[in-house]
């Protein structure tokens, strides 16, 4: 332990301690702005100055390790002065037109400005020159607006391991974007969003869709429905003021009703029947492997993430065959919209428009790819993120928090507990598992609260091995092997793990991989910001909305076995094959 | 030629028996014969035609058959690069400078075979007179002291064995077989070698670091990065002395365990990484890098690692994150390098300068070293002079020389005649030292005490053809383009820094830029990431420092008086002038035969436009751009004949204005300054009442200059003229004698200028001053050009200087004198008088001596006799920028007979003259204190200058001083400008802009035979005639054309 001196306070501090980390420890905030979490320090900037005794220049608290006898002032008249100045700067630099702003509610330099008392911006002269790449489906990026405070670049780079972002020229002239200050869509960006929500301003944003959807749901002639995926109802209470780990379930529903939507519909149910596609998948994938002893490719890896798709497709070409075949539930939820319901309410698939609120911008990617029409006509018509749907929610003068509960429609609105934990890094696992084991012995899952607890939390990769006992007849190929799976988040981490497989061989058979950290629940259109702290609040959301259900098991929806019943057949039957699943192409870097 | 293949050595005994051998087959010269050329193939020696050169010196010895006997050797750079290619031939280093290939056959004949030097290629000396024939005769060597360049010049850099019989590796060797690591950390402590990069950090702290830090893996680093404009000192190290880099890397890895070396350099610098990789090449083959050097267990090589110019990996984490392939930008420190540098191992990174000191240090030992250079900092340093000296190039003088020795004893001092006016020292983020501190030591903290820094040694010499605002523009322009973008400060605020300053330089400033910049500069140094942004904004701030009155001009008045700044110069010879008249205006209407028209345009300006043709300093020729063309035009020659063709008296505009008339305006002093206020007042309108205390009007004008410079009717005419206009001239009415300042005020005078001058002359405070016969040139030149006659002695002395002491003297010789001896302590280039002026006095028979100086009078019978001098010398540079006299101690005194003195060494406010009704503010040198832009003084009503303000100056800046408070006082009377010449007008002239200069040389005014000056005051110059005034009139290069500036500040519109 050091000892070092705050604002006259002396404190005991962890050797290799920042200085920020030391003032954070007594209560001090230092404001900061290209600090990030579990990310090395680059001080870029300098928002975080304090005076440090004996120092010739201010230093940044975030970069500067603590040294014994260190006397440290956070807000001394210099540090304030050097504090304000650099937000001065920024302010005269960033192009930014706060009232049109998609970021002026949640802002982080306007509520540094406004922290830190800048009365008006003493400088005039040149700006960041304008470029808006609205290249993708899924973000929109607007150079003028950028700070370089190079989170993004961080992001995208080491915890995403992507690297579509980063510095490209210098002086004033330094930007940050794509390679050769291409567009995005010239460059294997998996649009996974994360840059859009770390970035402090409003410089890079999904690309909105809600005029299309106001024009959808106004339209008489179109029946407008719309899914949630599971990790809205852990997060859109965010955005109305809600501390985070808020389960508002039921006011969505009721909101997305009082917004005009014609049927209130949940990604959830599609989550099932992910999973029993999926668990079918890979028990026929097993099979093969150990009876039939063919070549099949083992691991299976999950499907429901289209970051990670992309990801693949890039970067990874070999594991795409490893690739569950299974769409993801919102594709799934398009396709049996369009088909399946449309037949029940008696309107042609044309007439029936599909909106999905996601916590994720790579959805609105996957909803557009030329594949994805199985109905015949688009599956997914239009893909609104967390933060969009706030917003019309906002529009629409709906005060949220007064909203009464209410229940998703039916048929397409009921779900087990297993689907809720898709948006959790390790639940689409967990919920495979739970059925998959009862189908192969007709028991529970031996787990405790049937929570595989191994695969759960923020640990970048986890593992988990399960040995089968007590088959079925027709299952007893599976009888004493030991499963052994693997769950990861966060494309970094998916990195690592690939890497290591194609090096060493894998002695996994199914494999998670969610785009983002700590699964969607963290995801690209999720409220701003999204820490670790926020992110396990989350999950423990998702954890409890899955506890307080009867039905926790995907198998165990009846409408999900009705939908079979009446329209698909069985699960990998023809139906299925035809409407549910997909194939992988490699991608051109 | 083929390179010889070399052997590899596998212990020190081969390394020395190798050394042995080439020094013995080195080419020993018989008694008188040549046996070594030396071309210099340094980059800049290369691209003026040194490998042309060469290859003509070979063809040459061929053709004599001279081949096999003379060596001729490509070395390195040799340091005076301004006048390459350069040879040195011989064992005496005959110095051969700007040598064309077809000198080549000269040399070889003349020199070789003849031995006959060359003397048409030898290099003149400072004075530009005397041939110095030899290396070691030179001012630029003889002053250095050359231990990083201790090779560069002598060796060819592509040859290993050169070096090794050079003592090349012989201190590795020893290192290696006789010392442990932690020995060389302690001689390079001993030592105190301070990193050459700029910081200055101490090399063997940071080597003890990095072999503290614990850790499987080290690396050393050279930082070939040399990104300064105008720095090459490491580029001619590598280029001409590779191997003492891979020496000095080679010692440093051993101190601190590293096996791996790389050297970043530039990819701008091709020659120095092809040299280097021949070195290293040959340093592998020769088994001095690789595994097991000289048989020990040590190994260790060199890898170069090329980076694209980036200044910013300058910075040594830039530096490291570019070597490891990432984009070059500083991150946080610590850690430092030393702890975790490259691939995250303890890293010693040095630039190339210190590297080659290594060898030298460890091998003639720590305290050879330390006995070099301050207290605090030891050895040498290499610098890069450039700019405005005679003599540019790469000099390495001990730490710690004062930097007036290297501008002037080995820059040889300012080109062309100019003065010095700054050295910027240490590249984009050193700072400019003005001639104040000329005497600063070159070394790390005095020079960040004035706001520079030593940084690798970047120094650039600036005469007054240098505008420091836009110096300062210029600097952070071009670290506002290489800062890495990376943090807000450097990346934001220099750019914002470099808007205020182009704003400024448009004249768009406003005087709370200058605090803005600052402010700005302060925050930029505290708050940035890496040493650049923390640096970035020193040339600002520096200029801010010393040369704040430039940034005011440029704002306040708009006027860049450099003749810099575009937006601020019409042309540069009308910027120069302090009254701002329209130059090219009035030559081209001349050169059209226009004259009354021309001299119409000089009065808006300058009413004494006579009076400035015979004495006007002519600050506007100094200017003048036909002087990169050829020689400027003669500007004064040009007026001259223009006045001399006024017939009838040119009266300028005059605007009536009865309010204006009304009112009460004195002007005390009829001099220059109180005359032309009065002219400006009376254009107004006003009627200003104008009191001389002397019989005639003039002031220094009649008083002091004497009528062979000013023919008395030339001034009589253009005061005549003033008083045209409804001035009221009243003579003989003194200013405490006749009426009072606090009188006049009373009487409703509702503006008083007070315009005096600096009548009194400074009285030499030395035993016998009070004896007959000793006399001051104010009180001397006064009597005679007032009164009429003045007494003269036969054997007359003048003391001092200055134009007074010219003009006392070349009077005292029309008067009778037999002999008049101008006395001066430091030397004729130091003297205040016009240059034209003392020449004219030494060819009419004045003498002149320097460096003596009066130090009592011989006194017989009351009256003087003799003057006992003493010797001085120029020693250290005082805050004129010019070098103090100082007694030379062991001379003898030595008595010059005289019977007359004329003590001219300074002039003084008559302070008692202004009575004592009012209380004037006074400078400290005892002038009256007033507003320079004003000549506002403390109270309301009373304006002030001239000579009395600003302390003896020219007649233009006397001029400007009255027309300044001319407006000023219309301004404050009335509220409002009246001040209409102060506008752009169109002189009228035409101008064809495609057509060529004409070619016509620059002539001198006539003057009239020496015989035709004695005993008589007839005017020496004469004017040319039509068709001369024509001919050089057109000689103007209309540098005004198509441009119309910014309207000077308080113009009336």
């Amino acid at each position: 332990m050091l000892n070092i001196t705050i604002n006259s306070q002396k404190i005991q501090v962890q050797e290799g301690s920042t200085v920020l980390q030391a003032a954070r420890q007594i209560g001090v905030t230092v404001p900061t702005l290209c600090n990030l979490e579990k990310r090395e320090a680059i001080g870029a900037c300098r928002v975080c100055l304090v005076e440090v005794e004996g120092a010739r220049t201010l230093q940044a608290a975030c970069s500067t390790p603590v040294h014994e006898g260190m006397v440290v002032l956070t807000h001394s008249a210099k540090a304030r002065a050097a504090r304000r100045q650099v937000v001065e700067m920024l302010l005269s630099e960033h192009d930014g037109d706060c009232p049109t702003c998609d970021r002026s509610g949640d802002c982080e330099l306007r509520a540094l400005a406004e922290e830190m008392g800048v009365a008006r911006v003493p400088f005039s002269g040149l700006r960041a020159k304008r470029h808006t790449d609205d290249s993708t489906p899924a973000l929109v990026r607007d150079n003028a607006k950028c700070i370089k405070c190079r989170r993004c670049v961080s992001v995208c780079g080491e915890v995403q391991g992507v690297g579509a972002l980063f510095p490209q020229g210098r002086g004033f002239q330094t930007v940050i974007g794509p390679a050769f200050t291409r567009d995005l869509e010239g460059v294997a960006c998996v649009q996974c969003g994360q840059c859009a929500a770390i970035c402090p301003v409003g410089a890079i944003v999904e690309k909105s869709c809600i005029p299309e959807v106001w024009k959808a749901i106004e339209n008489p002639h179109l029946h407008v429905v719309v899914q949630t995926a599971p990790a809205i109802r852990a997060a859109l209470g965010e955005c109305f003021g809600y501390a985070p780990g808020t389960r508002v379930t039921g006011k969505m529903a009721a909101a997305l009703r009082r917004l005009g939507f014609d049927g209130v519909f949940d990604t959830n149910f599609t989550a099932d029947l992910t999973i029993l596609e999926e668990g079918t998948e890979l028990l026929t994938r097993l099979k093969k492997a150990l009876v039939d002893k063919q070549p099949v490719a083992l691991p299976m890896f999950t499907s429901c993430s289209p970051g990670w798709i992309n990801f693949a497709e890039y970067y990874f070409p070999q594991f795409l065959p490893n690739i569950s075949t299974c769409k993801s539930p919102q594709q799934m939820f398009g396709a049996v919209a369009k088909t399946y319901y449309a037949q029940k309410i008696g309107r042609k698939p044309e007439e029936i428009v599909v909106v999905s609120v996601m916590p994720c911008t790579a959805k609105k990617f996957e909803a557009q790819r030329p594949e994805m029409n199985a109905s015949g006509v688009r599956d997914v018509d239009y893909v609104l993120t967390t933060r969009e749907l706030a917003r019309m929610i906002k529009e629409a003068g709906i005060d949220f928090r007064s909203l009464p509960d209410e229940q998703m429609d039916a048929p397409l609105g009921i779900s087990s507990g297993a689907a809720d934990i898709f948006a959790n890094t390790g639940g689409v696992m967990e919920a495979a598992l739970r059925t998959a084991y009862e189908i192969v012995t007709g028991r529970e899952l031996p787990a405790a609260n049937l929570h595989v607890s191994a695969i759960a939390g923020l640990g970048g990769v986890k593992e988990a091995a399960l040995t089968i006992t007590g088959t079925k007849p027709e299952w007893s190929f599976l009888e004493g092997v030991e499963l052994k799976v693997a769950v990861s988040h966060g494309l970094g981490n998916t990195r690592r793990l690939l890497e290591h497989i194609k090096a060493n061989g894998s002695p996994y058979h199914f494999i998670e991989v969610m785009t983002c950290p700590g699964g969607c629940i963290g995801g690209g259109g999720q409220p701003r910001f999204t820490d670790d702290a926020v992110r396990l609040l989350r999950i423990s959301a998702i954890y409890d909305e899955d506890e307080s259900k009867k039905m926790r098991k995907s198998h165990e929806n009846p409408d999900v076995q009705k939908l079979y019943k009446e329209f698909l057949g069985a699960p990998l039957g023809e139906k299925s094959h035809h409407l549910l699943h997909t194939r992988y192409a490699g991608k051109a870097k | 030629m083929n390179a010889p293949a070399w052997p590899k050595l596998s212990c020190v005994a081969e390394l020395a028996a190798l050394r042995e051998r080439l020094r013995q087959e080195q080419p020993v010269a018989k008694e008188g014969q040549v046996s070594q050329i030396l071309v210099c193939f340094g980059g800049s020696c290369l691209s003026s035609g040194a490998k042309e050169v060469r290859d003509a010196l070979r063809q040459a010895l061929d053709r004599e058959g001279l081949g096999e006997r003379v060596a001729l050797v490509e070395t390195g750079c040799m340091g005076p690069c301004v006048v390459g290619p350069v040879v040195l031939v011989g064992e005496d280093r005959t110095f051969y400078q700007g040598v064309k290939p077809e000198d080549a056959a000269e040399i070889v004949a003349s020199h070789i075979r003849g031995g006959r030097k060359v003397e048409r290629l030898m290099l003149k000396d400072a004075s530009g007179k005397t041939p110095a024939p030899c290396r070691q005769d030179l001012d630029f060597f003889k002053r250095q002291t050359q231990v990083v360049l201790r090779n560069c010049g002598w060796i060819d850099p592509e040859r290993i064995g050169d070096t090794i019989a050079r003592d090349g590796y012989a201190a590795l060797a020893k290192v290696l077989t006789e010392m442990t690591p932690a020995a060389v950390i302690d001689e390079m402590k001993t030592s105190g070698l301070r990193g050459r990069g700029g910081a200055g950090f101490p090399t063997w702290l940071k080597w003890q670091l990095a072999s503290e830090s614990h850790a499987d893996v080290r690396y050393v680093l050279c930082n070939a990065d040399e990104g300064d404009p105008g720095a090459y000192m490491d580029r001619s190290v590598l280029e001409g002395d590779p191997h003492s880099v891979i020496e000095g890397m080679a010692i440093a890895a051993y101190a601190v365990g590293a096996q791996q070396g790389y050297v970043y350099v530039r990819a701008e610098y091709p020659l120095a990484v092809e040299r280097l990789s021949v070195a290293i090449a040959q340093a592998r083959a020769c088994g001095l890098l690789g595994a097991n050097i000289f048989g020990t267990p040590y190994s260790f090589d060199l890898e170069i690692r090329m980076g694209s110019g980036a200044f910013v990996c300058g910075e040594e984490t830039a530096l490291i994150a570019s070597i490891e392939g990432k984009r070059g930008e500083p991150r946080p420190r610590p850690p430092f390098p030393a702890q975790k540098g490259l691939w995250g191992k303890p890293t010693v990174l040095n630039n190339v300068e210190t590297y080659a000191n290594v060898p030298a240090i460890l091998l003639n030992g720590g305290a050879w070293y330390e006995s070099m250079g301050t207290a605090k900092s030891k050895g040498t340093k290499v610098f890069a002079l450039a700019g405005a000296v005679r003599n540019t190039g790469l000099v390495e003088v001990p730490v710690g020389t004062p930097l007036g020795e290297v501008v002037y004893d080995i820059g040889g001092g300012i080109r062309n005649n100019r003065h010095f006016k700054a050295a910027q020292i240490g590249g984009p983020s050193g700072g400019c030292i003005p001639r104040e501190h000329l005497n600063v030591p070159l070394d790390y903290e005095p020079l960040a005490e004035l706001g520079a820094i030593m940084g690798s040694g970047g120094l650039i010499v600036m005469d007054e053809d240098t505008c420091m605002v836009d110096v300062a523009r210029f600097f952070i322009e071009f670290v506002q383009e290489e800062s890495c973008g990376k943090c807000v400060p450097c990346r934001v605020g220099t750019r914002r820094m470099l808007e205020i300053l182009e704003r400024i330089c448009a004249g768009k400033g406003e005087m709370a830029d200058i605090d803005r910049l600052v402010e700005l500069g302060q925050f930029i140094k505290s708050a940035s990431l890496c040493g650049l942004g923390q640096t970035a904004p020193n040339p600002v701030l520096s200029t801010i420092r010393h040369f704040r009155n430039e940034y005011e001009e440029h704002i306040r008045d708009r006027h860049c008086a450099a003749g810099v700044c575009a937006e601020l110069v019409r042309a540069p010879c009308l910027s120069a002038c302090p009254v701002g008249v329209d130059v090219p205006g009035f030559v081209s209407l001349v050169g059209e035969k226009r004259y009354a028209e021309a001299l119409r345009l000089h009065r808006e300006k300058n009413p004494f436009a006579s009076v400035c043709a015979r004495v006007c300093f002519h600050t506007c020729e100094d200017k003048c751009r036909r002087a990169s063309l050829d020689e400027p035009v003669s500007i004064r020659g040009v007026k001259r004949f223009m006045v001399d063709q006024e017939v009838t008296i040119q009266v300028p505009e005059v605007r009536e204005n009865a309010a204006n008339a009304a009112r009460k305006i004195a002007v005390i002093g009829a001099g220059p300054a109180g005359l032309s206020c009065a002219y400006f007042l009376a254009r107004m309108g006003y009627k200003p009442d104008v009191f001389e205390a002397e019989a005639r009007p003039g002031g220094m004008l009649v008083q002091a200059i004497p009528a062979y410079r000013l023919p008395r009717e030339e001034l009589a005419r253009e005061v005549r003229m003033i008083e045209h206009l409804g001035v009221n001239l009243e003579t003989d009415r003194a200013l405490g004698r006749d009426f009072t300042l606090t009188g006049l005020h009373d009487k409703g005078y509702e503006a008083v200028f007070l315009a005096v001058g600096a009548p009194l002359g400074v009285p030499l405070d030395v035993p016998g001053a009070g004896a007959q016969g000793v006399t001051e040139a104010m009180h001397f030149l006064r009597q005679y050009n007032i009164r009429g006659s003045v007494p003269v002695g036969k054997r007359v002395a003048v003391i001092g200087g200055g134009n007074a002491a010219i003009d006392a003297a070349r009077t005292a010789i029309r008067l009778g004198a037999e002999s008049v001896t101008v006395l001066y302590r430091r030397t004729r280039e130091e003297m205040p008088a016009y240059a034209e002026e003392i020449e004219e006095a030494l060819q009419e028979g004045v003498a002149l001596r320097t460096l003596v100086h009066p130090e009592a009078f011989d006194v017989k019978n009351g009256r003087v006799t003799g003057i006992r001098c003493r010797a001085m010398k120029l020693g250290e540079f005082d805050r004129s920028g010019r070098r103090r006299p100082e007694d030379v101690a062991e001379s003898a005194g030595e008595v010059l007979p005289v019977d007359q003195v004329i003590v001219a060494i300074g002039q003084a406010l008559d302070a008692k003259a202004l009575g004592g009704d009012v209380e004037l503010e006074r400078t400290a040198k005892g002038w009256v204190k007033a507003d320079p832009r004003t000549g506002a003084t403390s109270l309301p009503w009373l304006y002030a200058g001239g000579d009395a303000v600003s302390g003896p100056s020219s007649v233009a800046e006397a001029i400007a001083a009255g027309e300044r408070t001319a407006v000023a006082i219309d301004a404050k009377l009335t509220g409002s400008g009246h001040a209409f010449w102060r506008g752009y007008h169109d002189a009228g002239a035409s101008f064809d802009p495609n057509a060529d200069p004409v070619a016509y040389a620059r002539e001198r005014l006539q003057t009239i035979s020496l015989e035709k000056r004695r005993q008589n005051f007839t005017e020496v110059e004469q004017p040319w005639n039509e068709g001369t005034a024509v001919r050089q009139a057109k000689r103007c290069l209309r540098c005004d054309y198509g441009k119309q500036p910014c309207a000077h500040a308080g113009t009336e519109d």
